[in-house]
């Protein structure tokens, strides 16, 4: 099943276009590595995705059900409630974390179940452990968010997400705010969402983790998707001249930062 | 010296009866322009135009004329026009008005110093705008907005004091009648007293409710 279905995306902030008829599909199960340089697009096109920003045109499905829709100039023609319905299906991890600061780790997890999903405080406190258990933190559920580290924060913010049982999870840099040695217990569990054969997106500045769980990789670059390929090919085989000099750079980086 | 005591405790009543109707003036201001203050600013900082602007005269009138004169129009300008306030009315009125101008700008700015970060996670948790602002917005405003609603509400104690110019007895007033009679000023020093015992109150108060709002801190 095609869980994402994008077509001719057009977005600018004024004067400056930023995505650039973009279009890409994402089938069930299927993880995709966005990469490309800073200010290529990549956040624009997730937080198209998820509501947080408006395409100025184009077609976005989310499991075959229109989600925005769009001529340029026009008004979208999927009406507020049947997008907020859809958007119900994605969930979102940022590079800014954002937990609410004046809510405990488990309180953070339960919330939008509560308040959104209408569960009842007593089904939610078991279904908000379950997803800290799972992200190994259940031994924090009660402390506050200033508390844990940002490589915890981080997992709570990915148990947060998937509290709402959303079938799609789309990752801004969830590790680019962290601390080196941090990187690594946030990666594992998103690892572990690839084994469940989550569907996701993941905006990624790390390429060897790119390179593991992805299933194919979107290079974005001034707006525009110029691969959309295998990893294999686009590490060890790219055919654009952008995309080489952009691995050769980053390969580069991770020599210095090695040293 | 027995006698002196005796002066003070006597004087001591006479005044702290006075202060009834100060704390009564001083708990309705309170009730009322705090969470008056709070819808205010979620009006100031909503997409209406008129509405944004109609608050912003509001908070610039009331904030940039002096209490004073504020007083002074409600109780005896009105009634010019007929309407002939009782003093007490008048001047709950105007204090619930003259504070909750301060208070939506220092809830406005507060609202505004909220990470957007905050909206977007719940915006991507589907929360919408009343859930967001009400389970995920206020509270952080709540607590940071402690230190500036305490400064006004120990502004407001000595505020209060205004009264007197509309021919209300309050705690000031009582120790001036005081120190009229027996020309000593042992009232003066009663009178600030009191008045420091209730901001003394007031300021333990709210630090309580910081304590109390910072364990996430
Ligand atoms: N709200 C906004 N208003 C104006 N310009 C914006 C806005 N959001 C993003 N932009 C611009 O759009 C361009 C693309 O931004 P975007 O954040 O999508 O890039 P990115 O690929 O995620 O970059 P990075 O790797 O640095 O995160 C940038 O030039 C950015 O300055
Ligand atoms: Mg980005």
């Amino acid at each position: 099943m095609k869980m994402i279905q994008a077509n001719n995306l057009f977005k600018s902030f004024g004067q400056h276009t930023v995505l650039n008829d973009v279009s890409f599909e994402v089938n069930k199960g299927e993880v995709i590595a966005v990469i490309g340089p800073s200010g290529s697009g990549k956040s624009t096109l997730l937080r198209c995705l998820n509501g947080l920003e408006e395409i100025d045109s184009g077609i976005i499905a989310i499991e075959s059900e229109h989600y925005a829709d769009k001529n340029h100039g026009g008004k979208d023609k999927i009406n507020l409630k049947e997008k907020k319905n859809i958007a119900t299906k994605l969930g979102m991890v940022f590079q800014h974390i954002n937990l609410f600061p004046h809510k405990t780790v488990l309180e953070n997890v339960i919330e939008a179940p509560i308040t959104v999903l209408k569960m009842k405080k007593n089904d939610a406190i078991p279904l908000g452990e379950a997803l800290l258990e799972k992200v190994g933190l259940l031994d924090k559920k009660d402390f506050y968010p200033s508390k844990i580290s940002g490589g915890q924060k981080q997992r709570v913010a990915i148990a947060r997400a998937l509290g709402m049982n959303p079938d799609i999870m789309l990752f801004d840099e969830p590790t680019s705010s962290l601390d080196p040695e941090l990187v690594g217990e946030v990666q594992k569990v998103i690892a572990d969402l690839v084994k469940e054969k989550m569907t996701m997106m993941i905006v990624t500045h790390e390429m060897r983790f790119a390179e593991e769980v992805a299933d194919r990789i979107i290079f974005m670059d001034e707006g525009r998707i110029i691969a959309d390929e295998k990893p294999e090919k686009i590490f060890y085989n790219p055919e654009h001249p952008r995309i080489m000099s952009f691995i050769e750079n980053i390969a580069m980086r991770q020599l210095i930062d090695k040293d | 010296m027995e006698n002196y005591l005796q002066y003070i405790y006597d004087s001591s009543i006479f005044i702290l009866k006075g202060s009834i109707l100060t704390v009564q003036l001083y708990f309705v201001t309170i009730v009322f322009s705090i969470p008056l203050g709070i819808i205010l600013a979620l009006m100031k900082i909503s997409k209406y135009k008129f509405l944004k602007l109609s608050i912003g005269f509001y908070t610039w009138v009331f904030r940039g004329t002096p209490l004073l004169l504020q007083l002074f129009f409600t109780y005896y300008g009105l009634s010019i026009f007929g309407i002939n306030l009782p003093p007490f009315t008048a001047a709950a009125l105007t204090f619930v008005i003259n504070y909750s101008a301060y208070l939506t700008e220092i809830y406005r700015a507060g609202i505004e110093s909220i990470d957007k970060g905050q909206y977007e996670a719940a915006k991507a948790l589907n929360m919408n705008y009343y859930q967001t602002m009400k389970r995920i917005i206020l509270p952080q405003v709540v607590r940071r907005t402690i230190p500036p609603t305490c400064n006004e509400a120990i502004n407001l104690v000595k505020d209060t004091a205004l009264v007197v110019i509309i021919g209300m007895g309050d705690l000031l007033r009582s120790a001036k009648e005081l120190f009229s009679r027996d020309f000593a000023v042992t009232p003066f020093i009663i009178a600030a007293v009191i008045y420091l015992l209730m901001t003394s109150v007031i300021v333990f108060f709210f630090k309580k409710i910081e304590v109390k709002y910072s364990i996430y801190e």
